[in-house]
């Protein structure tokens, strides 16, 4: 499978802290790719600089064979970025909002009519999506959130923490739709606390900690390598 | 082109709320109100004064004095017959400003061409700036008192003589030279107009700053409390687009913002300005001006309008990058606060001193500001300073793209995260 990204020896740093200490990992097309490991540990940082929201201290990336950094207009027409702590514009309605960030993408009125009837099909909020963005609750919000950055089906989706303060019921719903759009050709690169969902989820998961990548692998070959049950026995072990 | 249309509609519909709309509305219709109250006080208070007289002496004299025609800008109640104290009470409890109480012996003084007492009484019946004009009535009427007394004197002892002229033998005829502009005229009365036509600009001028860049902060601001700026700045639409949408937007809707309140104001000073201009003796200052071509022609407004404009656009971009550094809406109100003093400055300086007497060191400072230049663009272009205007303009240009320039740059790089002021905390990165 080709490269959607190539991260080579990526480093980020605040002044005189060390946020990223030269880390290196591929995105194949089509897979879902995913960083684990404790708060504070570079994940989001990770996520921003590949989203072109922060730069990086040295290191290479590539991004479709573009240099993501002297390029970034390119890879923001390609890619969609979800933070963790995302919000919607509260005074617009939701139907507004998708047809606000469509805009931003499609290049005709029938693509954006398009992409923005994918959104809703995801949402799933029918008649809701007519009302004010501020009167949802958080997981209605976050769906919207999410059906915003699948709806172009980008190459690349930026995930962090996509489930973040979901039920039981919408996570396990979001995680079904992630995977639908990897399927139809999506590549996503993730972050996220919950080792369940990164087991379900990820083809290929990156272990990360103060900075550095510990180990890689597919989920089935980190247990094997590490003689352990779960994800969360894994990365117990990496840290050791 | 499609996406900055998209994200200035956005910027727009965001500012145009129901609150502001409401706001804007009533405003208009307070300043109105109280214009029209103004105008009728001021009305009352130029207006014919009633003052009650309690003639104590009786004499010829003293009623004679009360049917002078210098007398006649008073509506007389008279309380002859009355005590002092039922006359205090009768005029207390009409609508007098004053009891005026000539004491007996008055008549016999004014026979013997002596210095006669009288005695007033102002009923303060409120402490506004219109209501308590006590002393002023009292003021005017003694002066009508002493003009119809002296011009008998002088009728008495010299009565071949024109009493206007003994009074003032000395009569100026008055000039003023602008440039090379001479017309016959008061120096006070050019000043206090140029002064009134000044007044306006830095009005004008703090209100659309103020508005604008209140706006503009709150919009960066808001992005960033609701956590809407990180997935904006990953869209397909240049940053320094971002830039010029919410500054377009934010002027656009500061400039109708403040004309509308602009709009309120004049109703609220029209209604006192007209009624005093009446009063006034500014009746000939429109041509006197014109003659010494103290007025804006297009040029001139041109001019002046651009200079307005320059400045709103360096307070604009100085307010983008205050937006930057607020965490949320909240301190962004307080990051205005530094923004209002630069304007100030200049305001004030304008109005208590000249710039060509001030120390050089505070000169210099004063010139750095930017918003000092549209203060002095009405004079310098009265005075032909053409150099000094020019300059104003560039220094406003140069000071405008070099502010936009490092706006862009904080947009395009990491700062636009990770840089904040906190109040009483230490600065933190984003981790």
């Amino acid at each position: 499978m080709p490269n959607v990204l190539t991260v080579r020896g990526l480093k980020k740093s605040y002044g005189s802290q060390m946020a990223l200490a030269g880390i290196d990992f591929d995105v194949q097309a089509g897979e879902v790719f995913a960083l684990i490991g404790p708060n504070g540990a570079g994940k989001t940082t990770t996520l921003r600089i590949v989203a072109t929201l922060l730069t990086s201290s040295a290191g290479e990336i590539a991004f479709l064979d573009h240099d993501l950094c002297k390029d970034p207009d390119f890879v923001r027409e390609k890619i969609s970025y979800l933070p963790e702590e995302a919000g919607a514009y509260k005074d617009m309605k939701g139907l507004d909002y998708l047809h606000f960030m469509a805009n931003f993408y499609a290049r005709t009125p029938e693509e954006e009519k398009e992409f923005v009837d994918r959104a809703v099909a995801i949402t799933e909020l029918g008649d809701r999506l007519k009302t004010k963005v501020g009167t949802y609750s958080k997981g209605m919000t976050r769906k919207l959130l999410l059906a915003r950055a699948l709806m172009t089906k980008p190459v690349l989706a930026i995930l962090d923490e996509p489930t973040s303060g979901l039920d039981v019921l919408n996570a396990l719903e979001v995680r079904e739709i992630v995977r639908r759009y990897v399927r139809e050709g999506t590549s996503v690169l993730l972050s996220s606390h919950n080792m369940l969902e990164i087991e379900f989820l990820s083809d290929r998961v990156a272990l990360i900690d103060k900075g550095r990548i510990l180990d890689s692998g597919t989920p089935q070959e980190l247990k094997d390598k590490h003689n352990a049950k779960n994800l969360e026995e894994v990365f117990r072990s990496s840290v050791r | 082109m499609k996406r900055f249309t998209n994200l200035l509609k956005k910027e727009i519909k965001e500012l145009v709320t129901k609150q502001l709309i409401i706001s804007l509305a009533f405003t208009v219709i307070l300043f109105n109100f109280i214009g029209q109250v103004s105008k009728k006080e001021v009305r009352k208070a130029t207006g014919i004064q009633t003052i009650s007289v309690l003639d104590e002496d009786g004499s010829a004299g003293s009623k004679d004095l009360l049917k002078r025609p210098e007398m006649a800008l008073f509506k007389i109640v008279d309380l002859s017959g009355k005590t002092k104290e039922q006359a205090l009470e009768t005029a207390k409890a009409g609508e007098s400003k004053l009891l005026l109480v000539i004491p007996k012996g008055f008549g016999d003084s004014l026979a013997e061409l002596k210095p006669s007492e009288l005695e007033t009484y102002s009923f303060m019946r409120s402490f506004s700036l219109i209501g308590a004009r006590g002393q002023v009535v009292v003021q005017s009427v003694l002066s009508a008192v002493n003009e119809a007394l002296s011009n008998d004197f002088l009728r008495k002892k010299l009565p071949d003589m024109d009493t206007a002229s003994l009074k003032k033998p000395i009569k100026s005829k008055d000039f003023i030279i602008v440039q090379d502009r001479m017309a016959e005229g008061s120096a006070n009365l050019v000043a206090g107009m140029i002064s009134q036509q000044s007044m306006f600009i830095p009005i004008v001028l703090m209100m659309i700053i103020i508005y604008s860049s209140q706006m503009v902060i709150s919009a960066v601001a808001m992005e960033k409390q609701n956590k809407t700026l990180e997935t904006l700045l990953t869209v397909p639409i240049k940053r320094t687009s971002i830039i010029t949408a919410k500054m377009l937007a934010a002027g656009l809707i500061g400039l109708i913002s403040a004309g509308v309140y602009m709009f309120g104001m004049q109703s609220f000073l029209g209604g006192i300005g007209d009624e005093a201009a009446k009063a006034g003796a500014q009746a000939g200052a429109p041509a006197l001006m014109q003659k010494l071509g103290l007025t804006f022609n297009t040029t001139g407004y041109i001019i002046l309008g651009l200079s307005i404009f320059l400045a709103i656009l360096v307070a604009l971009a100085v307010a983008m990058i205050l937006g930057v550094l607020a965490e949320d809406f909240r301190s962004a109100q307080n990051m205005i606060m530094p923004l209002m003093f630069m304007v100030m400055i200049p305001y004030f300086i304008s109005i208590f001193a000249d710039l060509n007497t001030i120390s050089l060191p505070l000169k210099i400072f004063v010139l750095a500001i930017p918003f000092t230049h549209p203060f002095l663009v009405s004079q310098n272009l009265y005075l032909g300073n053409y150099g000094m205007i020019a300059a104003g303009l560039g220094y406003m240009l140069l000071v405008f793209i070099v502010l936009v320039v490092f706006a862009a740059r904080v947009f395009s790089s990491d700062k636009i995260l990770t840089m904040k002021l906190r109040f009483g905390k230490k600065k933190a990165a984003v981790a």
